[in-house]
């Protein structure tokens, strides 16, 4: 005699089946009629969190600099001059347009510059590029003026010359996925005529998450089509694969329409589907495909036995009801303990799928044991008087474990030990370039650019002082020399530039001029004279309307993350050095607050996995009503995480808030192999005429639903074919997951329970 | 006099003057001959930061030749500038920088430029000429109770104006400008700007201006204070040594 709960489940479940199923189907459209409010966000500065320190600094400086983040294009002919009229009249047009976009802020490019002339002494600002159609001898002067201004000329042109450069500023809070699209279509409207290349961290980050997922989408469609082989293949019934891919897809649908109802409810940008969810649907998948292949797998092993369908579900039902619950709780907790991530989104991440889980029990508990009781199944077809493949191969690897315990957890404690040793060797790295392959667009105009231009990765260092007080323009200068230092940066610049080119420019272009004056009136007198001539927000970007905070930028190739680590430490050294009492400074930008971002989220998923294996344990413990069930149920996730982050660091495989995610698949997966091995082996170590083959008769039962699980899950090594290499990455590490995860309850915790089965059998 | 002749005209033409004929009146308005100002320049920014700068300033043939020194903020005192219209030749335009001891000369092609960070340009602070504009006159309306006519003043092409029109209100009364929109180029609105009149003496004269560059979100508060009307200011003061010392008074 079962639970009264469980008992009261397969009753109604089974006496009223069509009903058990139309509630299901009801409240799952319920749930789904949310998705209408369902919002994909691919802004991914959501993502950062608001009081991250190096947040902070970096508002601070958009707040008063505008947006640091800028979109690159770059367009001309190969081996062609760029400063030609034709090239100049698009250029015109191009930026023309560009301004008129709500989204644009500012755009630098030669129609936009100021040029600084001497006119009898008279600092003279105007338009380097007048007006649209230029005469040769127009188009001869700019090229001289910029010949004659060797920094300028390296933000404007490419380093052949043959490229002109368009440098886009965003309005503050401008959605790049929005700007990032726009300024692509106008590229493709005005400049058709040339090789045109688009880049930057506002470009990159714009573009990036909406890539990303429709490649997981497509991906994801081709994983489907693979579990649903490996399913039929196995199973040998299209019902039977059908029932259970139903399950997943009731599932699927209901967190996105819980996710739609909550932020239709709440209002809260927690729930909205950002490059971070892109996930979720993967990690549901799995869960729920997990819970339907058990169910049906467990039946048609009854049905075999039974020959009766009521009988057999019944059966199923009996020996599943309790783990699939255990399995979806212990996940669910496992996935809410994300409520504690600093990111926002990893809130709602947390919350949704773990409603998707729970919908998924559900679905598997009542919806789908009614389903397979309403069929009418041929007692002669090969699913059920067959066992398939992987049953076959169970029974060996039964064999093999309970004859030899020992020899199989030495060899599995040897590979988590090699692991262990893998899991120092991993490193952070969040370089935006190394998530494209090769021959990819996005990744074509980022080599393209790092090859053409000074850089797009911008490195910024808030100044805070008497910007006109001399010695102060000349640590700027001298900052700007050290940052030049770095192999990486092509170019810098500060307001103390210009203040070097205006006192040339007053001292009739005297070269040696080149300088910041002695005095502070000096500095002031150019500032005022500049103001009779030129834009007064010309400087705008380069230093506060006060002259009390100043921005020098570097821009450099693309740094990685250990190289920006270095490149930071080492600026705020200088600066604490060098820096004349009065001037402070402070490293910020987009590539700094993503290292930190990524540092983050690295270390509160690392805190996830630890928070969540205790909960699992804790879970399990109570359930199971002793401490050592707990413990037994988190060995094989446990070796499965350490061998994934081994993996990882032996084989050169990037840490990034991409690939970190991964171990919440490995935990949500793990966790219900364990529980369905340690409910069976409990089940079976209650008929004492078992106890001598209990492991055998365990791995025989609960072997195949995990082998088979694992196997269909398999299919999202789809992934390896993705265009972004940390989607690839998780497509190589799902299928090591499922090979670790499975094989690891099947060898080590079947190893360890048979060791241990004197010991921790109940009496 | 000139008042009963621009009463008596008024009585004649009601309400049936042209545009270029209300800029007549509004230029035939008896101005004095020379003018010393305090001058109070308040610049706020879109983030609404302010600079206020203080300056003294001495003009004369209706603003035609102007001399002013900077006195405040700290920073500034000491700098001075010096403009010239001329009718048949470009304006001159000086100023003098203190910290390098040198007057330099400023373009007078840059006439669309801001003056000091203002949202004043040179155009703006140059007198309107009538025959270099075409005027028409639009529906009377009132601005904060006056009744004002309203003309539209477009620059002659020749003329390479940074506006393509401006709208200005004039008082009936006073005849003079209470508010004024300057479009740019591409026929957007640029500039609001509104004038406060003040009598001083037996002359209505312009006692502040209030200007918004509304693209920029920038705004320009000028005030003219301790106003001093026919001093009897001499000619040759509007010459580039003036620029090197401040006047005592």
């Amino acid at each position: 005699m079962g639970h009264p709960i469980r008992e009261w489940v397969i009753e109604k479940t089974l006496k009223h089946p069509k009903r058990t199923i139309v509630v299901s189907l009801f409240l799952t459209i319920m749930m789904a009629s949310g998705a209408q409010y369902f919002v994909i966000d691919d802004d991914m500065m959501k993502m950062l969190p608001k009081n991250m320190p190096s947040r902070v600094a970096w508002d601070n400086v958009m707040e008063e600099f505008g947006n640091t983040d800028m979109v690159y294009v770059t367009f001309g002919i190969r081996d062609e001059k760029g400063i030609n009229p034709k090239m100049l009249s698009s250029l015109w047009d191009f930026t023309r347009a560009l301004e008129d976009m709500p989204e644009v802020e500012k755009v630098t490019s030669i129609t936009t510059t100021e040029r600084l002339d001497s006119e009898d002494g008279f600092m003279e600002v105007s338009d380097l590029q007048y007006t649209r159609d230029l005469y040769p001898e127009e188009v001869e002067d700019i090229q001289n003026y910029l010949d004659n201004n060797e920094n300028i000329k390296k933000q404007l042109l490419s380093r052949n010359e043959d490229y002109l450069n368009v440098v886009i500023q965003p309005v503050k809070k401008a959605p790049f996925d929005v700007l990032s699209h726009n300024v692509k279509n106008l590229g493709n409207e005005l400049l058709s005529d040339y090789e045109t290349q688009y880049g930057g961290a506002a470009y990159i980050t714009g573009m990036v998450p909406g890539l990303i997922r429709d490649d997981v989408a497509m991906l994801m469609r081709a994983g489907m089509l693979i579990m649903v082989l490996i399913l039929l293949v196995n199973l040998r019934s299209v019902a039977g694969v059908g029932m259970v891919l139903m399950t997943i897809v009731l599932s699927l649908v209901f967190m996105l329409g819980f996710m739609g109802w909550v932020y239709r409810l709440t209002g809260s940008e927690k729930f909205l589907f950002t490059m971070m969810n892109t996930s979720m649907p993967i990690i549901l998948l799995t869960i729920a495909n997990s819970d339907g292949v058990h169910m049906i797998a467990k039946f048609f092993k009854e049905l075999r036995k039974r020959r009766n369908t009521q009988e057999a579900v019944r059966v199923a039902m009996d020996s599943l009801l309790i783990p699939i619950f255990l399995t979806s709780i212990t996940t669910s907790a496992a996935f809410l303990a994300m409520v504690f991530a600093p990111i926002e989104q990893m809130i709602g991440y947390g919350i949704s799928i773990s409603a998707g889980i729970l919908w998924a029990w559900i679905l598997s508990s009542t919806m789908l044991p009614a389903l397979i009781s309403l069929k009418k199944w041929k007692m002669d077809s090969k699913a059920v008087t067959h066992a398939s493949i992987f049953e076959k191969g169970i029974d060996i690897l039964a064999k093999q474990v309970a004859k030899h315990p020992k020899y199989i957890l030495t060899a599995g404690l040897f590979l988590v030990s090699i692991g262990g040793f893998g899991v120092t060797m991993v490193e952070v790295d969040v370089n935006f370039s190394s998530f494209f392959k090769k021959g990819t667009e996005l990744r074509d105009g980022m080599d393209f650019m790092e090859e053409e231009m000074s850089g797009t990765m911008d490195v910024r260092v808030r100044v805070e002082g008497d910007i006109k007080d001399p010695e102060n323009l000349q640590s700027l200068i001298e900052l700007q020399n050290y940052m030049e230092e770095e192999p990486k940066v092509g170019m810098s610049f500060s307001i103390a530039n210009m203040v070097q080119q205006m006192h040339k420019t007053i001292m009739d272009d005297d070269p040696k001029y080149e300088t910041i004056p002695d005095t502070r009136g000096k500095v002031n007198n150019l500032f005022t004279m500049y103001s009779f001539s030129g834009d007064p927000d010309a400087f705008e970007s380069l230093v506060d309307y006060d002259y009390e905070v100043g921005l020098v930028t570097a821009m450099s190739k693309t740094l990685h993350t250990n190289e920006i680590l270095t490149f930071v430490k080492g600026i705020e050294s200088y600066v604490i050095e060098s820096f004349p009492e009065g001037l402070s400074a402070m490293v910020t930008g987009m590539a700094v607050v993503f290292r930190d971002l990524v540092f983050l989220i690295v270390k509160s998923s690392l805190i996830s996995i630890i928070v969540s294996i205790f909960v699992i344990g804790g879970i399990a413990s109570l359930f199971f009503r002793k401490l050592h069930w707990g413990f037994l149920a988190v060995v094989p996730l446990t070796a499965a995480v350490i061998l994934n982050f081994g993996f990882m660091g032996i084989f050169d495989v990037k840490l990034s808030h991409i690939t970190a995610i991964l171990a919440s698949i490995i935990i949500g997966v793990g966790v219900d192999f364990a529980i369905h091995y340690i409910a069976q082996f409990r089940r079976y170590s209650r008929d004492r005429s078992k106890y001598d083959n209990l492991s055998r008769k365990v791995i025989d039962d609960v072997g195949y639903p995990i082998v088979l699980d694992a196997a269909s899950n398999m299919g999202f090594g789809a992934l390896l074919f993705s265009a972004f290499v940390p989607i690839q990455y998780i497509g190589g590490l799902m299928v090591f997951a499922m090979v670790s995860t499975s094989l690891g309850t099947l060898t080590v915790l079947a190893a360890m329970t048979e060791l241990l089965k004197k010991k921790i059998i109940e009496q | 006099m000139k008042k009963i002749i621009l009463f008596i005209s008024f009585l004649t033409f009601g309400m049936s003057q042209s545009g270029v004929e209300i800029a007549q009146m509004v230029d035939d308005r008896a101005t004095p001959k020379d003018m010393t100002s305090s001058t109070t320049m308040v610049l706020t920014n879109k983030k609404g930061k302010t600079r206020t700068a203080k300056i003294f300033s001495k003009s004369i043939n209706n603003n035609k030749k102007q001399i002013m020194w900077f006195l405040s903020p700290k920073d500034d005192k000491g700098v001075a500038f010096l403009k010239i219209e001329h009718d048949d030749k470009d304006d001159e335009m000086r100023m003098w920088l203190p910290a390098f001891k040198k007057i330099r000369r400023i373009s007078s092609k840059k006439k669309g430029d801001s003056f000091m960070g203002s949202d004043l340009s040179y155009e703006d602070m140059s007198s309107r000429e009538i025959n270099e504009n075409t005027f028409t006159r639009l529906d009377d309306e009132l601005v904060d109770g006056v009744d004002c006519y309203v003309i539209e003043a477009v620059p002659n092409r020749d003329l390479r104006s940074s506006y393509s029109k401006h709208k200005t209100w004039i008082d009936k009364n006073l005849i003079m400008a209470v508010k004024e929109e300057s479009y740019d180029r591409l026929g957007n609105l640029k500039k609001i700007k509104s004038f406060k009149n003040e009598l001083v003496g037996k002359y209505r004269v312009m006692a502040g201006i209030f200007v918004k560059d509304v693209q920029n979100n920038h705004t320009t508060n000028i005030t003219f204070d301790d106003l001093k009307l026919d001093t009897g200011i001499k000619a040759n003061l509007f010459h580039e040594k003036n620029l090197k010392r401040l006047p005592r008074n």
